[in-house]
Formats: C-alpha cells, sequence, structure tokens
C-alpha cells in the first residue's frame, strides 16, 4: 500500500517537472530567440557589436566588419504566457533594420525629413519600412517590422532550425537593402 | 529619433565591442557544438550565457561569463591589453523522486551538501538537486576576436577543453534518473 502511494507521488513529481520544463521552455522564447539570431548572424560573418534589454525588447546589433554594413534587431517575444502560446501559437515581433555608413548622413537625413514625418512610421504594422539615421555614429538604417511565427523554427528538445531562420532574416536583409540603395541612387 | 536605433549606446570605437564580438563567437562556436544559447545577462562590464547541450545526456546545462577587466579606455587598452575573465559553470542536475532514493542520496552526498569543494582549479558546489563545477580562466580578448579562423580555433579549442575537464569532475556526481 505503501509503495502504491510512493509510485503516485513519484509520478506526481514527474509529471510536475514535465509542466514545469513546458513553462520554462516558453518563458525562455525570448533568450532562445537571441541564442537563435546571433549565429545565423555571425555565421554570416556579422560581428555582434551590442546586445542589450529593457525586459521586454531585446536589441542586437552587428556589423559587417569590411564593409561596416550593420544590421540591428529589437526583439519582442508576444506570447509570454503559456495559454497564449498554446492557443495562438508562439511568435515573436521582429524589427530588422539594415544600414550603412556615409559621410553624408546629415544631407541624407533631410533628404528622407518628410518620410520620417510621416504619421506612418510610428506604426508597428508589419511591413512598413521606416528610415531613420544615427547621426553621430554616420549611418543611414532602413527598418521593417515583422511578426514571426517561431514554432517554425524553435522545435521541442531545443531543436532550432537555423537554416530556415537564416533564410528569412537574410531575404528581409536583402530588401532592405535593395530599398535603401535604391533610395540613396535616386 | 523614432526607432529604436537610441537605445544603442554610442560604442565610438571598435575596442568598447569587444566583449559583444566575443559573446557573439562564444554562441556561435557553442552552436557548432550543439549547445542551445538559452538565457542572456548582458551587463555594461559582464555578460553571461547560459546553453544547453542537445546531445550530453550528462551535462543540464552551461554558463559561460565573460568580465571584462580592463580595455574599456584607449590607454588602459595600451597598457594592459583586454583583459577579462572567462568563467565556465557546469551544471548536473539529479532529478529524484522517489522517497528512498533522495533519501539515499541525502546520506551519501551529506558531506557535500552546500560545500564548495576544490579540484584542481575548479570549484564543485553541490546543491539540493544539481552539482556546479566552476573554472575561471584569464583571457586577452584579443586573442578570440577579429583574427578570422586562428582566433575561432582557439576559441573552440580552449570552449571544448573546458567543458571536458568540468564534465571530468562532474561525472561522479550524475546519478541515474
Amino acid at each position: 500500500m505503501q509503495e502504491d502511494m510512493e509510485a503516485v507521488y513519484v509520478e506526481l513529481v514527474q509529471s510536475s517537472w514535465k509542466k514545469y520544463e513546458e513553462y520554462i521552455h516558453n518563458k525562455r522564447m525570448d533568450d532562445l530567440l537571441i541564442g537563435g539570431v546571433i549565429p545565423v548572424m555571425v555565421g554570416d560573418g556579422y560581428a555582434l557589436i551590442d546586445l542589450s534589454s529593457d525586459g521586454i525588447n531585446h536589441y542586437l546589433r552587428f556589423e559587417q566588419l569590411d564593409s561596416r554594413e550593420r544590421i540591428i534587431f529589437r526583439l519582442t517575444n508576444l506570447s509570454e504566457e503559456l495559454v497564449t502560446a498554446k492557443v495562438l501559437g508562439r511568435h515573436a515581433q521582429v524589427v530588422i533594420g539594415y544600414g550603412e555608413h556615409t559621410q553624408k548622413t546629415q544631407t541624407l537625413f533631410e533628404t528622407f525629413k518628410s518620410e520620417m514625418k510621416s504619421a506612418f512610421l510610428d506604426t508597428n504594422e508589419p511591413g512598413v519600412v521606416t528610415v531613420d539615421a544615427d547621426v553621430t555614429a554616420g549611418y543611414i538604417y532602413v527598418q521593417v517590422s515583422l511578426i514571426f511565427d517561431l514554432d517554425s523554427y524553435f522545435r521541442e528538445g531545443y531543436d532550432i532550425d537555423y537554416l530556415l531562420l537564416r533564410k528569412h532574416i537574410m531575404a528581409t536583409v536583402q530588401s532592405l537593402q535593395k530599398y535603401l540603395r535604391g533610395r540613396l541612387n535616386a | 529619433m523614432l526607432s529604436f536605433l537610441s537605445q544603442f549606446q554610442h560604442k565610438q570605437e571598435m575596442r568598447e565591442s569587444k566583449d559583444e564580438i566575443l559573446i557573439g563567437e562564444i554562441v556561435f562556436a557553442m552552436t557548432r557544438i550543439n549547445y542551445v544559447a538559452i538565457t542572456f545577462h548582458a551587463h555594461d562590464d559582464r555578460q553571461a550565457v547560459t546553453f544547453k547541450p542537445k546531445d550530453d545526456p550528462m551535462l543540464h546545462s552551461l554558463t559561460i561569463i565573460l568580465d571584462r577587466k580592463t580595455g574599456d579606455s584607449a590607454i588602459g587598452q595600451a597598457l594592459m591589453g583586454s583583459k577579462a575573465t572567462l568563467t565556465f559553470q557546469a551544471e548536473v542536475k539529479n532529478y529524484m523522486a522517489d522517497p528512498d532514493d533522495l533519501l539515499h542520496m541525502y546520506k551519501t552526498d551529506l558531506k557535500n551538501m552546500f560545500k564548495l569543494t576544490i579540484a584542481g582549479q575548479i570549484k564543485l558546489n553541490h546543491q539540493l538537486n544539481s552539482v556546479l563545477a566552476t573554472k575561471k580562466l584569464i583571457i586577452d580578448v584579443d586573442d578570440y576576436i577579429l583574427k578570422g579562423e586562428t582566433s575561432s580555433k582557439k576559441l573552440q579549442e580552449t570552449i571544448q577543453a573546458m567543458i571536458g575537464e568540468l564534465r571530468e569532475q562532474l561525472v561522479p556526481y550524475k546519478k541515474a534518473n
């Protein structure tokens, strides 16, 4: 009898571990995404030059040291609650920016002034390409907000599809690069 | 500033980003040996990343902490280089639920519980269901970054050697689950 009860207790503990791991895994999605993006970018020849967080949004900045091209990320987990993740799937807002170094940042800033004043700039609507400049460092950026379906990249047991993540990031970077260069040469 | 550009600090020189570059290289190197980054803690001069080994049934996690000691100013960099400590902490976790097993573990491991022991340069820290092995290295960050294949190889070898050493110390503490 006592052994039966002990067996029940062991089962309870084991199922608790399983549930606990599920909660922890979901809570870690922000970090898993950061941990997915970094090797993709470093593997593609970019150096991580900035990593910070305000607790909700996570910021990454990479630089291709030869060309000085910069890629910036703002990553936000949209499904921190396990219930949300289970019902809607695991999603993250991913803002990707592409920047080029220029000696004429101020002039370029003027060129894009009308765009920067646009009422659309403040929106998080996916696909809206916005322009910004880091005048101090001499960079002009274009950026776009997307919503990534994390279940496509992160499977059970910490299995990450780096190839798919890379494909999605690089496709976005390439499109932003085309847009920025097109605008600069217009 | 309309976008999140203002979130990034203005690091005028590459030396100010060396910690981050090394962290990036560490995460990449760990991915190559099937470790997944699961938590990040980033501060100005101290960064910690915890990894989960995908193919190691023994290790529960491995944390790497980069603590920059010198080189955050141009003068410091010129005088002493970019010295930092790299702390490796490997964890073995024993998932035991059976009261008999727990009792047995408590009796046999009682002498070690919550104690820090030193094995060589490795510190062993016994917690309730975890045993942590820690070793620190003093490094020059410049040896591990921005030198192409040479620095990547050196970093990869250092990491693998450290994991091997810590793992060896922890083997006796892993209970069959």
